[in-house]
């Protein structure tokens, strides 16, 4: 079986386990008291900034390794992973303001978490344009491992931006030290989420990938 | 303390869960026939 097909079958079984999600979340997990439904929101959002944010390290990784071992299938992953986080970062910056409106009472505020996450977003859209300005393979491969590498180093800012800065966006309920503190119901959904947001990411980075070789190899 | 009521969000929840759905679903579609139209060539 080609990589493309395998990335579809991924793909498609992590959509069906998405459904499943759907109605974990909105019908079987209990509502949060003072948010009321919008704190479902969480299953969504939270999974999608974790999928974006895996999506750029991978990038970084990638481009790292290309750097060094100047092995053009890095350029090509790190490629095939910034488009799918882009994805990921979409519906992370759509859903966020989505549940901040009810919440917040705003749909946005420029405080740390959120813009170093729409810098996140940017720097995925940088990293595809400078890919599609610059003619020269072997340029290409390494400007764009230079924006990668950027974007790695933004991650731990990212998650860290809740403590080092007052903001309204709440600090880690789960990735953080000591025990989750959350109910086991909700938690089980959000790990849930996490486990298919991933593999999500898996299917979509094995078809760009395959069609990214495809391309270079036509 | 906490609202006797519940504030209702419902509508926010849904159209998040509709906007992630129609990326997630989108970007699948997009994969799916850029792959096609290389598996042809």
């Amino acid at each position: 079986m080609t990589l493309l097909r395998r990335g579809r079958w991924i793909t498609g079984i992590a959509l069906l386990l998405l459904g499943g999600l759907y109605v974990r979340a909105l019908v079987f997990t209990p509502e949060e008291r003072l948010q009321g439904l919008a704190q479902k929101i969480y299953y969504v959002h939270v999974p999608s900034a974790w999928s974006a944010m895996l999506a750029m390290g991978m990038v970084g990784l990638a481009s790292i390794l290309f750097l060094l071992l100047k092995d053009a299938r890095y350029d090509r992953f790190a490629s095939a992973s910034a488009e799918v986080g882009t994805a990921f970062s979409l519906v992370m910056l759509t859903t966020g303001p989505l549940w901040a409106r009810p919440i917040w009472g705003t749909w946005w505020t420029w405080d740390a978490r959120l813009t170093l996450t729409l810098m996140l977003f940017f720097l995925f859209i940088g990293y595809q344009v400078l890919r599609g300005a610059v003619t020269d393979p072997g340029l290409r491969a390494r400007y764009a491992a230079v924006v990668g590498i950027c974007g790695l180093v933004l991650l731990p800012f990212i998650h860290l931006s809740v403590y080092l800065f007052r903001t309204l966006h709440p600090m880690p309920i789960v990735l953080k030290p000591g025990r989750p503190s959350l109910p086991g119901s909700m938690l089980e959904t959000l790990l849930l989420s996490f486990g298919v947001f991933t593999l999500l990411y898996v299917g979509f980075v094995m078809q760009r990938y395959a069609i990214g070789e495809r391309s270079h190899d036509a | 303390m906490t609202p006797d009521v519940v504030p209702p969000t419902g509508g926010y929840m849904v159209a998040a869960y509709v906007v992630a759905a129609v990326i997630l679903l989108g970007y699948t579609v997009v994969l799916w026939r850029r792959g096609g139209s290389i598996s042809k060539t």
